[in-house]
């Protein structure tokens, strides 16, 4: 059985519908990422997960518990808030007990694990310190050892690395994952930045406009997009209208170039079928490849280097579309203009 | 310094300070020639005697003189009380249209009333008043006629402390609202969320956090509440015509005619009373860096 | 969501405080209002009308209005070039500037007027000697105008000095001038095109406020001899009943509409004059 489970979960306020029929079962332990744009009610959802919202209507249990309707401060789940939220008035120290000493227990109680969760995110140093003395990063640190002190059933992270530089950002999530695996915590993580949730999560929620468009590894999420939405907002593609031409065999042509896809539901297309194809550019190559089934013509109009890649803008057919190769600077490229044949496979080619 | 003020000019060539000086002089000029001064020489004077001579009689007599300390006894009184009235009364209101969940329209109602009634204070407050709780106000009547109290019969007096404490208070909590207005806007909404997080009632949010962070706040606009109602005088003259004798009303005897009898002595009432008000805003100032530290 | 959750969430005790506080506010208002009805039950605006009629009220009033004037015209000419200044050529007299504006609070109207009379009912000698420079100012009305002009000017300058600079620092003033400089605007096209425009609302709102302190300002008119509203209304409460309470409240309705007035240049910060 499921550890946290969202079921059917909805709100709305007034005739706005921001969150429409969620469902998402977590096990124990499991690092799960919301993912999507503004407005998409990722952060309305965590919130109901935190008790400041109550869903309009569905059921939200932990652990065997019913907290639908239960108070914020009656649920034991951590939050970390993206303005980091410590109170002004208390040193790091006062302000990680905070929520043992609500709880009451003994001041000694108190002490050791502040200590201990001072050293885990390493601001021992810093325990009198008051807010307004830390760096951005190092407050958010606070944050997370507050919220980790009373041992939380669940982590809800909002967004907690939006308000940082980039940087630390890297360093701090990597921090934040590595803490979450090693008390083995179940985390939610907001965010509208896909490399964020792609490098730390077990598993994506995309969402869009209230809406979940998949759940899945962060592999799956990326290389099999079951959704325009997914596959536009993870990473980048290329995007061109084709025709169907053998559904049998799944294959389409695309300004009369022929292209293989190995898309499962195509049998259930006819000939003529108007569909949208997408390529991701890392998946094209110039080099031979007998599994790349697909080996078109194209024109080489553009080179951009941009450091670790190299991104080339060619032209098949008449739509232009974007191949992204890694720097080697013992390769040679194609001259600008020059007529080249490219290959991917047919499992690159989308059809969404 | 002086690398900076090179740097902003304009023109590229490095003029000598003075001349930049120039261009705040007039109001140099006008703050020495009619705020300065005045005070300088209420200051000199207060150490003179009627023989011009240098003196401390006249300070020494505003801790000796019953009837002067009497007076400032009964200003620090009603400043207090009124600062303490009003600011409590003032904090509920500001709470209660910010945090407190009033639809936000009644905000600006509030906010503006607040500037006009902290305004309204001098000779139409008196009057104000004398129309409500006189003895044929408003109020008094609506006590006497329909439940049957007499309040200047149980011993009700407008035109006493307690009467012009109500009166001050007029404008002293709206002051109060105006202050705390934005200071309460400064709580941000994530400190209750946290709070609440981690297992904290209401309670224990405004105890432990809440008004831990806004006590400076408080603090710092009763202190100035206090020196706003200690220097006032239009008011309580129009009220009580000189009967109650708080500074400033015996400062403005004696400016009319010298009823101390030293001239000197009317000087040091003034200049203690200055030092009195200059205290309160430098703790109402200390207060307010450090408010801001926290509610950046 | 069931009703007792929906009960917690009612702010009960906001209301109640709202509430208390609205009554504070609004009852002597209405009771001055019966009252200045009350004269003559057959016609409920006598005490206005006889208000109205008086002509020392016409003069006084006026009188007042024009003090007012003058004293946001000069406050304007001296603070807007001061701040500006202070913003763009002389950032280190920021400070002092902002102590001197500090000082009205320190020395309130009683003790104002105290110091001003004391230096200017006294000729001007040059120190050590005997030699007259000028008469005192009290001496003669125009003096006795330049005073209290002078006075209230000194009452204002705080609310006016932080309304231009926040004005001006809202727009980043400093850029502007730069930006017209580098196209080639000379001084005066700087000061009416660019200055004055963009700080309009914030002169709007120091001059409302500098009206609303100056016209019921009793003080400092008292004391310096001057017919202004104040004193004129302050004589009028020792021998008439209604006809002040008439007037007290129109002075609130103007104080109100001058606020008002404000709050929709400024968006919704009130200000605060203080007590009197």
């Amino acid at each position: 059985m499921a550890y946290l489970s969202l079921s059917n979960i909805t709100k709305q306020f007034g005739d706005v519908v921001v969150v429409d029929d969620f469902n998402l079962e977590m096990e124990r332990g499991e690092f799960v990422s919301f993912l999507g744009p503004s407005g998409c009610g990722k952060t309305t959802t965590l919130r109901m997960v935190a008790g400041f919202e109550i869903p309009t209507s569905g059921k939200i249990t932990l652990d065997g518990n019913d907290i639908t309707n239960k108070a914020p401060n009656q649920r034991n789940v951590g939050m970390i808030f993206q303005a980091y939220a410590l109170f002004p008035n208390m040193t790091v120290a006062q302000n990680i007990g905070f929520g043992l000493r609500i709880r009451r227990q003994a001041e000694g109680e108190v002490v050791n694990r502040v200590n201990e969760m001072l050293s885990l995110v390493n601001l021992e140093t810093h325990a009198d310190k008051y807010p307004y003395q830390l760096s951005g990063g190092q407050q958010q640190r606070v944050s997370l050892a507050r919220a980790l002190a009373i041992r939380p059933e669940v982590l809800l992270l909002d967004e907690p690395l939006s308000a940082l530089d980039a940087k630390i950002r890297v360093s701090l999530r990597a921090e934040i994952r590595a803490i979450q695996k090693r008390l083995g915590i179940t985390a939610i993580f907001v965010t509208h930045d896909q490399e964020e949730a792609l490098s730390i999560s077990d598993r994506i929620v995309v969402m869009n406009v209230g809406e979940i468009e998949q759940v899945g590894t962060p592999f799956e999420i990326y290389n099999f997009p079951k959704t325009q939405f997914v596959a536009n907002f993870v990473g980048s593609l290329n995007n061109a209208d084709a025709e169907v031409v053998d559904p049998a065999n799944g294959i389409l042509a695309m300004d009369g170039v022929h292209f293989q896809t190995a898309e499962e539901d195509f049998v259930n297309r006819r000939k003529g079928d108007k569909v949208k194809i997408s390529i991701r550019p890392e998946r094209f190559s110039f080099a031979a490849d007998p599994k790349k089934e697909n080996v078109v013509d194209c024109t080489v109009e553009n080179i951009t280097f941009l450091g670790a890649v190299v991104r080339i803008q060619i032209k098949i057919g008449n739509t232009k579309f974007n191949m992204d190769t890694f720097n080697n600077p013992f390769l040679e490229l194609p001259a600008i203009g020059a007529r080249e044949q490219v290959m991917c496979s047919k499992e690159a080619v989308l059809v969404l | 310094m002086a690398q900076t003020a090179i740097q902003l000019k304009s023109s590229g060539t490095a003029t000598t300070n003075w001349r930049v000086w120039l261009g705040v002089a007039p109001f140099l000029l006008f703050a020495f020639l009619f705020l300065f001064l005045p005070s300088l020489r209420l200051f000199t004077a207060s150490f003179t005697d009627s023989d011009g001579n240098f003196t401390l009689s006249n300070i020494i007599q505003l801790f000796s003189e019953p009837f002067i300390v009497n007076a400032y006894k009964l200003s620090i009184q009603i400043s207090a009380v009124t600062a303490v009235g009003g600011g409590i009364l003032g904090f509920l209101m500001a709470y209660a249209v910010t945090v407190g969940g009033l639809p936000r329209s009644l905000r600006s109602v509030l906010i503006t009333f607040s500037g006009v009634a902290s305004n309204f204070a001098g000779v139409p407050l008196a009057f104000a008043f004398v129309a409500t709780l006189g003895r044929q106000g408003f109020i008094t009547h609506i006590l006497r006629d329909y439940l049957g109290v007499n309040i200047y019969d149980a011993g009700f007096n407008l035109y006493s402390f307690a009467g012009l404490s109500l009166v001050y208070m007029y404008f002293q909590f709206p002051l109060m609202v105006l202050i705390m207005a934005p200071a309460l806007d400064g709580l941000k909404r994530e400190w209750r969320e946290a709070a609440e997080n981690l297992g904290a009632t209401t309670t224990q949010y405004w105890l432990r956090v809440a008004l831990p962070v806004l006590l400076p706040s408080i603090l710092g606009a009763m202190i100035l509440l206090f020196g706003n109602a200690f220097g006032a005088y239009a008011t309580a003259y129009a009220l009580t015509g000189g009967r109650i004798g708080i500074v400033t009303i015996q400062i403005g005897a004696q400016i009319r005619g010298d009823v101390l009898y030293n001239p000197g002595l009317g000087y040091a009432m003034a200049i203690g009373m200055v030092v009195i008000m200059a205290v309160s805003l430098a703790g109402y100032s200390w207060l307010q860096a450090k408010t801001e530290r926290w509610l950046r | 969501m069931n009703f007792w959750s929906r009960l917690r969430r009612f702010p009960l005790w906001s209301w109640i405080w709202f509430i208390i506080g609205g009554l504070y506010f609004v009852l002597p208002l209405l009771a001055t209002f019966e009252f200045s009805l009350s004269w003559d039950p057959e016609i409920p605006f006598k005490a206005y009308q006889r208000a109205f009629e008086d002509n020392d009220f016409w003069e006084t009033f006026i009188y007042s209005n024009i003090l007012a004037l003058a004293t946001i015209v000069v406050s304007i000419i001296l603070i807007v070039p001061t701040a500006y200044w202070i913003r763009l050529r002389l950032p280190e007299a920021r400070r002092l500037v902002e102590f001197i504006t500090l000082m009205p609070f320190v020395v309130p109207a009683i003790i104002l007027v105290f110091g001003l009379i004391r230096i200017y009912s006294s000729p001007f000698n040059i120190p050590f000697t005997d030699i007259r420079l000028m008469q005192p100012l009290t001496n003669f009305k125009a003096g006795t105008n330049i005073l209290i002009v002078a006075g209230y000017m000194v009452l204002a300058m705080p609310y006016m000095y932080r309304s231009v600079d926040t004005g001006m620092r809202t727009v980043d003033i400093r850029t502007l001038t730069e930006a017209a400089q580098s196209l080639g605007a000379n001084w005066y096209t700087i000061v009416t095109k660019i200055i004055l425009p963009n700080i309009r609302s914030a002169l709007l709102s120091g001059a409302l406020l500098t009206f609303a302190i100056v016209v019921g300002e009793v003080t400092l008119a008292s004391f310096l001899g001057v017919d202004a509203f104040g004193p004129y209304l302050f004589l009028l409460g020792q021998h008439r009943a209604y006809e002040p309470a008439a007037l007290s409240f129109v002075s609130f309705l103007l104080t109100w509409l001058a606020m008002g007035l404000i709050q929709l240049f400024t968006g919704g910060q009130g200000q605060a004059a203080g007590a009197h």
